[in-house]
């Protein structure tokens, strides 16, 4: 079936390429809404590297408010969780029993505690309110939103770049040598796309380890399908062109045929599939990590944010929910505005 | 025609095999032990080894594919490992539920996507236009957990609009009742992406030489779109459907998890976390050959729409 | 059969709407498991939700009165408690005459009475190997001559149920006796369990496909309509032969039996014609459902939401204005996590090898975990028996399971376990780096919680512990061949004897019951000392003992005993909430015009 819709593609000059880069360029510059989003984009970016590299958000782990610490805007508001936790639970009043009799640790006992003396207890106060409120630790939900947008970024473009190599090295290979190749290729397409997309996540998700490294490799080996027939399609249709005709009569190897010389001009299909993949690939880092399959326990990311806010909504915290919900959706509202820009500029005549 | 259809079937079989031996190397040899979860608080490992035995489990690999061979080939997958159900009666009861979701939101989604798109295409270009491709952007890229959480809290228990939940057995009660807050929260998210898919489709042929041409003959633009450029656009849009409709028979398992939706998404979640092989594999298997139907049902259905199209 | 039943079902629906007077006298009860159930062959189950449905479908011999707290053992088709004969090894029960089943075409249009034979066989099918019943321990090494018969059972293939064997005599139509391989003074706890009931080899040869979906017993109500994993719905048995609320053992100055006593007064129970059940996993649906009065009541309230419910401790204004009740329950159950003592690192019985546990103990953040992760809803737990379970001790309390950091530090630097390679984080004592696996379910966010506190709590005394999630089948394989570091792990009474609990670290129940693969000889002692004696000095004794020793060695990281708040609405009359059976529908009434009143109100 793609090979209607290419039917309908207008077709491309190929001398054309050689400036594409520049016009586009051109292009976006005079694109205000574009740009915006371009801005909004290298912000969160800048946001990302800053916090990977410990600039900012460093301690966000550290719990320094109190539980469900009010943001700073609602400073007044009555803190019931709060209240609760410094009112602490009942403490046993029963007389300690003595292990001594069957106790390994008995003979030293006096050491222990004199050692245990002298290591000094430091206590640290509590905010009442922080910048954006606190979740239930305590921790700022400001501080974490920075230090979560690094996980959810990161596994957002990685998954994405991996699963544009995957894509764009198969559909390369099959719209290239077609025959055999392509049949083979085709087939594996085919089971992929015949599995429910659910259940294929959760498939690999049971073979993997969990961790950060097993989300990307789940998103890529899942998520590759739609970069391979977009690519491919366009290597059927860049092999029968003249100047791949060229190469060859100069004597061009078929690697440097489909890397060098066609690889180019798919490059703007690939680079729009890769900034669209970018975007699912965040939002679908919510669902695994609402599944249980996310992130470990020591990092942060929208998407344990958003599982870990899913009851606060009712009791009225909604801070966590709005800050990783907001965040998540100015930055993919931003990426999907520049893809679109960005595929303008690369394709004027859809404009 | 009909070479096209039998050789476009014959492909299948290549795929479904590929499906199974997929499936099962994923689940069967990597995935849980399902004998762990049925064995109960207190077991030891001979008892293990017993429920082992009456699931087939402990059978070699190779036996075990020939088993699942044999079901596909037979459409009979005998019974749920944790209810004991038969496997078609789970998909039979499953796939309703799903169904009086999914369908209402094909139909709403695609209506409002096309009637739409067309509109801005018409607009293409001007403040509108822009407006409300950014507002489109915007909502779809709210994540769908959020939406289902916020929506459910309002309209469900705020505003009380709707009920916060549940199914009953009447189809039009689950319509009327239980439906609509579903379906709402499903369009606001599928909408948008659809919106913008359709006006790209649409722009690409107002772009068309015809298109030109009809317009340089003096037709008014209304016509001109109403006639040329939405027969023209069906064509990707029906594909479109076409890949969308296999998960229309799976559904979203977030809205059914958080709506008590007796449905298929739910059903696998529960599933996989049950290490409930039967049940996957028969999903999968369905869902497969439904997705390879549809598709081959697509590209005959554009016989219809564009005689240009020959089948090779 | 099917199809008629069906359009007599429809058919009744189109009354019941073009009837809404006729509606009006049932009396419903609406309510939401918190899982999904799976099935209801009494002896192939063993989720408390799937047990808790047969509670009202069928009957075991004893049962435990409505009223009494602490828990107190009452005959129910049984006509007494017996008492232990021949030092605790022979147990002889009378069963009353007349009590029916409830219909099934499997008995072929007749009424069909219990006796003594029904016992008989369904407590052989927990050997059938066929069968793979969860509960199969219940009854191994236990009845005389049962084992030889599973023996043989693993060669046929299925157990004989005909030939008579010593442990199971059949002495008339109406009298059963057990005779025990040794001792048990709690065996008759076991009777009581609801899922240690009669079904009839009739029913069951008759749906041996599906055992699960045809329970048929003698119980107050039957399976009406069932919709797997999505709506459950109890009817009102019309061959059950009811039954008065038992007051006899009632605490008159406790207002919920009172307010229990007042509402059945002369009435004949149950009362409810039928009970509708909703599985829903999602904790805010639940909860919304209830606050939107689409259910009548709420069984263990999601935590989350308590100080919306509690605020300060009392009921919310806005809740108690509609009239609704809480009930806390503090629920006989325990949450733990497990070491492996098996383990190179956490594992062993030398004192360096404890320290490292017992500073892992201390330095974990209990009161967080109590407060934070839990919202105050759980008690922090002193040995692994919970409250309401005989043999609990409310006055065992010790300092070496409260959050202490510097003593845990303290006695981590006491036995080598130093920071020497200086990467900030400690060392073995032989100068090895080392990092824990803490391995839980990855689906529950309480669960990741209490992950999380792991990895803070042990970060924060240079530990390194990784969580690492796994999928919950994965995790019981891993629990049970000892491939683990640590684990988390909980257990709910099965029956109200500190034993049920005890018996998780009995050493020969390694590979079954004891994750923590710990045996110590001196436990062990103990414990099979305690078997012999029935509830007294010299048993609660030797529990101190064991408990002491678990202490002492630290084989577990004690948690919680959970707290649960169960709300219902006003009209909801007479509940209770009983520790140990996980429903109480068949003593349930229902004011109906109340009901209906603020039903339509919201709707």
């Amino acid at each position: 079936m793609s090979a209607v819709l290419t039917e309908n593609t207008p077709p491309r000059a190929p001398q054309e390429s050689p400036g594409l880069w520049t016009l586009a360029w051109r292009r976006l510059l005079q694109d205000r809404v574009g740009m915006v989003a371009l801005a909004v984009v290298i912000l969160f970016i800048a946001m990302m590297l800053a916090s990977f590299t410990g600039l900012i958000a460093r301690d966000w782990s550290k719990e320094s408010g109190v539980s469900y610490a009010n943001p700073a805007f609602l400073a007044g508001q009555e803190n019931l969780e709060a209240k609760a936790v410094a009112a602490g639970g009942a403490v046993s009043k029963a007389a300690p029993v003595d292990l001594s009799d069957v106790d390994p640790l008995a003979p030293r006992y006096k050491e222990w505690e004199e050692r245990a003396a002298k290591i000094a207890v430091t206590e640290t106060k509590r905010a009442e309110t922080l910048a954006f409120g606190g979740d239930k630790w305590g921790r700022d939900v400001l501080l974490k939103v920075i230090k979560g947008s690094e996980v959810s970024i990161f596994v957002g473009l990685v998954a994405a770049v991996l699963a544009t190599i995957i894509g764009t090295f198969l559909g390369a290979m099959a719209g290239y040598w077609g025959g055999k190749t392509n049949d083979f290729l085709e087939w594996f397409y085919n089971i992929f796309t015949s599995i429910p997309y659910i259940l294929l996540i959760l498939a690999f998700a049971a073979v993997f380890k969990k961790g950060l490294d097993t989300i990307i490799v789940i998103l890529a080996l899942t998520g590759w399908t739609g970069i391979y027939r977009l690519v491919r399609a366009e290597y059927i249709k860049h092999s029968a062109r003249e100047y791949v005709k060229a190469a060859q009569a100069i004597g061009a190897s078929h690697m440097s045929r489909m890397f060098i010389h066609i690889l180019p001009n798919a490059s703007h299909v690939i680079l729009v599939q890769l900034s669209q993949h970018v975007v699912s690939f965040i939002k679908a880092e919510v669902i695994l990590s609402f599944l249980g399959l996310g992130v470990p326990v020591d990092m942060v990311s929208w998407g344990t944010m958003l599982a870990e806010a899913q009851n606060e909504l009712v009791i009225g915290k909604w801070w966590q929910l709005f800050a990783a919900g907001a965040s998540m959706a100015l930055l993919v509202t931003a990426f999907s505005l520049l893809t679109d820009s960005l595929r303008d500029a690369l394709d004027p005549k859809l404009k | 025609m009909t070479a096209y259809v039998v050789r476009r079937l014959w492909q299948m079989i290549p795929t479904l095999a590929g499906v199974i031996l997929l499936i099962f190397f994923l689940f069967n040899w990597v995935g849980g032990d399902p004998a762990q979860v049925l064995a109960g608080k207190i077991s030891n490992p001979e008892q293990i080894a017993n429920i082992r035995k009456q699931l087939g489990v402990d059978e070699p690999y190779w036996y075990q594919l020939w088993v699942f061979v044999k079901q596909v080939f037979t459409f009979d997958f005998g019974r749920s490992w944790s209810t004991n159900e038969e496997v078609s009666r789970i998909l039979l009861t499953r796939v309703g539920p799903t169904l009086t979701i999914m369908v209402p939101v094909l139909i709403i989604e695609t209506t409002l996507a096309v009637t739409f798109a067309i509109m801005v295409a018409y607009v293409r270009g001007t403040l509108t236009d822009r407006m409300i491709m950014i507002v489109c952007t915007t909502a779809m890229s709210i994540s769908f957990l959020v939406y289902i959480i916020v929506f459910q809290w309002l309209f469900g228990f705020i505003l009380g609009w709707f009920p916060v939940q549940g199914w009953s057995e009447s189809f039009w009660k689950n319509l009327s009742t239980y439906a609509p807050l579903p379906i709402l929260l499903a369009v606001a998210v599928g909408l948008a992406p659809q919106l913008r898919l359709y006006r790209s489709f649409f722009l690409e042929e107002i772009n068309q030489d015809y298109v030109r041409t009809a317009r340089a003959k003096g037709l008014p633009e209304k016509k001109v779109m109403m006639k040329h450029v939405l027969r023209n656009a069906l064509i990707p849009i029906l594909t479109n459907i076409g890949i969308y409709l296999p998960s229309v028979f799976v559904g979203s398992f977030l809205l059914e998890v958080f709506f008590s939706i007796p449905g298929l998404g739910r059903e696998i979640i529960t599933a996989v976390n049950r290490s409930d092989f039967p049940v996957i594999k028969a999903v999968t298997v369905y869902l497969a050959m439904l997705t390879m139907i549809i598709n081959l049902l697509v590209d005959v259905m554009y016989k219809f729409v564009d005689p240009r199209v020959s089948f090779k | 059969m099917k199809r008629l039943r069906l359009a007599v079902l429809a058919l009744a629906a189109c009354l019941a709407v073009a009837h809404p007077a006729l509606a009006a006298e049932k009396k419903v009860i609406r309510m939401a498991f918190r899982t999904a159930e799976t099935g209801f062959d009494p002896q192939k189950i063993f989720d408390r939700y799937s047990v808790g449905i047969c509670e009202n479908l069928f009957e075991p011999l004893l049962t435990y009165d409505y009223l009494a707290r602490p828990v107190k053992l009452v005959p129910l088709v049984a006509e007494a408690v017996p008492q232990p004969e021949e030092g605790g090894t022979r147990y002889t029960f009378r069963i009353r005459p007349g009590i029916l089943f409830a219909d099934d075409p499997a008995f072929k249009g007749k009424k069909r009475e219990l006796t003594a034979q029904d016992f008989a066989y369904s407590i052989r099918r927990f050997r059938d190997p066929k069968l793979a019943s969860p509960y199969e321990w219940l009854f191994e090494n236990k009845l005389v001559g049962l084992d030889e018969l599973a023996v043989k059972a693993k060669k046929t293939g299925t157990l004989d149920m005909d030939t008579p064997i010593p442990g199971i005599e059949v002495r008339d139509r109406y009298t059963i006796s057990f005779k025990l391989v040794e001792p048990d003074f709690n065996f008759a706890y076991s009777l009581a369990m609801p899922n240690v009931v009669p079904v009839a080899r009739e029913v069951v040869e008759a749906y041996p496909d599906d055992t699960m979906g045809h329970p048929v017993g003698t119980g107050p109500f039957v399976l009406k309509e069932w919709v797997r994993r999505s709506k459950i719905v109890l009817e009102r048995n019309p061959n059950h032969r009811g039954y008065e609320l038992d007051t006899r053992y009632a605490d008159p100055s406790d207002p919920w039996d009172k307010a229990a006593i007042e509402a059945l007064r002369g009435k004949r129970l149950p009362v409810l014609d039928r009970v509708e059940i909703y599985p829903i996993e999602e904790e805010q649906p639940r909860y919304l459902a209830f606050l939107n009065r689409e259910h009548d009541l709420i069984d263990e309230t999601p935590f989350e939401f308590i100080e919306q419910i509690l605020p300060n401790g009392k009921l919310a204004p806005a809740l108690a204005k509609q009239g609704v009740h809480v009930f806390r329950e503090e629920a006989p159950e325990t949450t733990y996590d497990v070491f492996n003592t098996e383990d190179p690192v956490v594992g062993g019985y030398t004192a360096e090898k404890v320290a490292l546990r017992r500073a892992m103990v201390l330095a974990h953040d209990r009161p967080q975990e109590v407060n934070i992760v839990r919202k105050g809803q759980g008690m922090p737990a002193e040995t692994p028996v919970p409250p309401g379970i005989v043999g609990f001790d409310p006055a065992f309390h010790s300092p070496q399971q409260e959050y202490d950091p510097p003593r845990a530090k303290a006695l981590l630097d006491m036995y080598g376990y130093v920071d020497k390679d200086g990467d900030g984080w400690r060392d073995l004592p032989d100068g090895k780096p080392f990092t824990i696996t803490y391995k839980y379910n990855a689906r529950t966010q309480e669960q990741r919680q209490i992950a999380e506190l792991w990895s803070k709590s042990m970060a924060a005394i240079g530990i390194r512990v990784e969580a690492a999630a796994v999928q919950f089948a994965d995790l019981l394989q891993d629990k049970r061949v000892g491939k683990f570091q640590m684990a988390s792990s909980a257990w709910t009474a099965d029956y109200p004897d500190a034993q049920n609990f005890l018996q998780l670290l009995y050493g020969p129940n390694t590979g079954q019951s004891n994750e923590a693969r710990f045996k110590l000889p001196e436990y062990d002692k103990a414990y099979e000392k305690s078997q012999r004696f029935p509830d007294g000095a010299e048993r609660s004794l030797l529990y101190r003992e064991m408990n002491r020793l678990i202490l002492a060695y630290a084989p577990w990281r004690l948690g919680v005993h959970r707290v649960f708040n169960h709300l219902q609405y006003p009209w909801v009359k007479a509940y209770k909430k009983h520790p140990i059976l996980y429903t109480n529908f068949k003593y349930l009434d229902v004011d109906v015009a109340a009901q209906q009143a603020a039903q339509g109100a919201s709707r």
